[in-house]
């Protein structure tokens, strides 16, 4: 018998708490096809039915042993309730918004009935759906998309990405005008029973300089986690060692962070005053890798003192289970802690 | 005129398309050759781009503006140099985001810099399937196929593609390179691919190093 439940052991590494042993979380998606396949709940019905999307996310704790269940398996629900055009993929597709269609940040609204969009209001009743299931059995994460990755998502990638250097103060009002919606999203989430919200925002080193976190998302993070007032876990892919400590000024409870980043640097930067969890590589690993190679992975980032073990991001949507299950054998193997 | 054509050269680096647009007219205004502004100021400005980027100097923002700009003085002189039998491109390259990827961004930059290095570029844009790239590769005969992906959920779309060149008989004739976030050397060599690049800059030199 474990001493401590699923939650329990989430929430309390989470914070930096002592565990009975290190916790394995799905800050972003773990849907594979083989899930699909065994919950009877697939790609891409799941991401306007919360019903299915439950089902689906469910195998996460009920299959793959995860201590947590994360029901919101793309990066476009927003993207579709703020009116973008959408391909919604199939099986074995993720879902992407196919149009940008915000030229000017005036020109943003978010709906009055944005919760009840069907692609937002399907993960709402999934979060109450799996709350319900669950009681206070296995954590139940949220996530929603940051005012950066919602501008790509209603300016285009390409234009906001010009904008910050020929117009910052254009690109600051679209983050501006974005975060009520980031806000209004995390906020009903947390009423709808999440024990913690993944912020996503894309202020990736593979594309921007630390400075631009700093100087256009950081005090909007700030202002976002001193609103919230709740566990948030920042998701940031890529390389992100010269944003760290940024990352860590912001209020995050915790990071989730990529294989491209040295868990022991990651540690050293953040310096308790964040946790972090992660960073088991997706394409190399998980999805092309052996059991093996994935203990190996988990005993450096649990050598490195990471609080949860984690796949760095959505994992492939054909990454074999038995690699994602070899997440919590070798947490099992390697991550006892004493009480 | 080696005068302006430094300041076109800059214009570009500095992702400064107006100026681009302006000194390139200049330039022609002034009887400076088409082929030498393209040879001379474009090429070498787009060397320097792809060199602020390794260096981690430029980033995305400042390569797309870049990029931006080399287009706007190069639009003005493909007309002009079309025929002339001294433009010899590096080669034929056909480019795509593979099947079930929307993500545009990063094959645009290589395609950008693949022009930017006096290649031609036979873009397909995204979301195209193995039979797509094979009927292109039919059609152009190209010396390269490159190939993106952003996404984890999307890059065996490259292996595909690559049987695809196989079965249809092809794939001896071009080199394969391919590249995204995802994807690394390991994977590159599990599929058969002839080069992987890490970024745009990087792909620039690996196709000027597979056709030479």
């Amino acid at each position: 018998m474990d001493a401590m439940t699923p939650r329990q052991r989430f929430m309390a590494a989470l914070h930096n708490r002592a565990v009975d042993r290190v916790p394995v979380a799905s800050p972003t998606s773990v849907a594979t096809v083989e899930l699909m396949d065994a919950t009877g709940a697939f790609f891409p019905a799941v991401h306007t039915d919360g019903e299915t999307m439950a089902r689906l996310a469910a195998g996460g704790h009920d299959i793959l042993g995860f201590d947590t269940v994360a029901p919101i398996f793309s990066i476009a629900q927003e993207a579709a309730a703020l009116g973008c055009g959408m391909d919604w993929g199939r099986k074995d597709w993720m879902p992407i918004n196919t149009t940008s269609p915000f030229a000017e940040p005036e020109d943003v609204r978010i709906p009055g009935d944005y919760l009840e969009k069907p692609s937002i209001r399907a993960c709402l009743d999934a979060i109450g759906i799996l709350r319900h299931r669950y009681g206070d059995r296995v954590a139940v994460i949220g996530k929603v998309m940051g005012p950066w990755t919602l501008s790509y998502h209603a300016r285009g990638v390409q234009e906001f990405l010009m904008d910050t250097v020929l117009d910052p103060d254009k690109a600051r009002r679209f983050l501006e005008v974005l975060m009520p919606a980031s806000l209004l999203f995390a906020r009903a989430q947390i009423e709808a029973g999440a024990d913690a919200i993944v912020i996503a925002d894309h202020c990736t080193g593979d594309m921007v300089r630390a400075q631009n976190y700093r100087d256009f998302l950081l005090p909007l993070h700030k202002v976002m986690n001193r609103e919230l007032s709740f566990p948030t876990i920042l998701h940031c892919c890529g390389k992100a060692l010269d944003r760290m400590e940024y990352f860590a000024q912001a209020g995050f409870t915790s990071y989730h962070f990529e294989s491209k980043n040295d868990p022991r640097e990651s540690m050293a930067i953040v310096n308790g005053r964040m946790t972090l969890m992660g960073n088991i590589n997706n394409p190399s690993t998980l999805l092309k890798g052996s059991p093996a190679d994935v203990e190996r992975e988990a005993r450096a980032a649990i050598d490195a003192g990471v609080q949860v073990l984690a796949p760095e991001c959505a994992v492939p949507l054909i990454t074999p289970n038995r690699n994602l299950q070899a997440i919590v054998q070798a947490a099992a193997a390697f991550g006892k802690k004493r009480l | 005129m080696p005068g302006v054509l430094d300041e076109i050269k800059q214009a570009v680096i500095d992702g400064n398309a107006g100026a681009a647009k302006e000194l390139t007219n200049k330039a022609l205004a002034a009887k400076v050759d088409a082929l030498e502004i393209f040879q001379v100021a474009l090429i070498p400005a787009m060397d320097e781009v792809g060199r602020r980027m390794q260096a981690e100097e430029y980033y995305i923002p400042e390569v797309l503006l870049s990029a931006r700009a080399m287009r706007t003085s190069s639009e003005i002189l493909k007309p002009l140099i079309a025929g002339n039998p001294n433009m010899k491109p590096a080669g034929k390259v056909v480019i795509g985001t593979v099947r079930g990827d929307l993500h545009d961004i990063g094959k645009n930059l290589v395609a950008m810099m693949l022009e930017g290095a006096s290649f031609e570029i036979s873009d397909l844009g995204i979301n195209v399937t193995p039979d797509q790239f094979v009927a292109k590769v039919n059609e152009v005969k190209p010396n390269l196929v490159a190939l993106s992906a952003m996404l984890t959920t999307t890059m065996m779309g490259m292996k595909e593609t690559i049987e695809a060149l196989k079965q249809a008989g092809v794939r001896s004739s071009v080199k394969v390179m391919v590249g995204g976030a995802p994807v690394n050397q390991r994977f590159a060599d599990e599929i058969g691919a002839d080069g992987y690049a890490a970024d745009a800059a990087t792909a620039a030199n690996l196709a000027k190093s597979l056709v030479a």
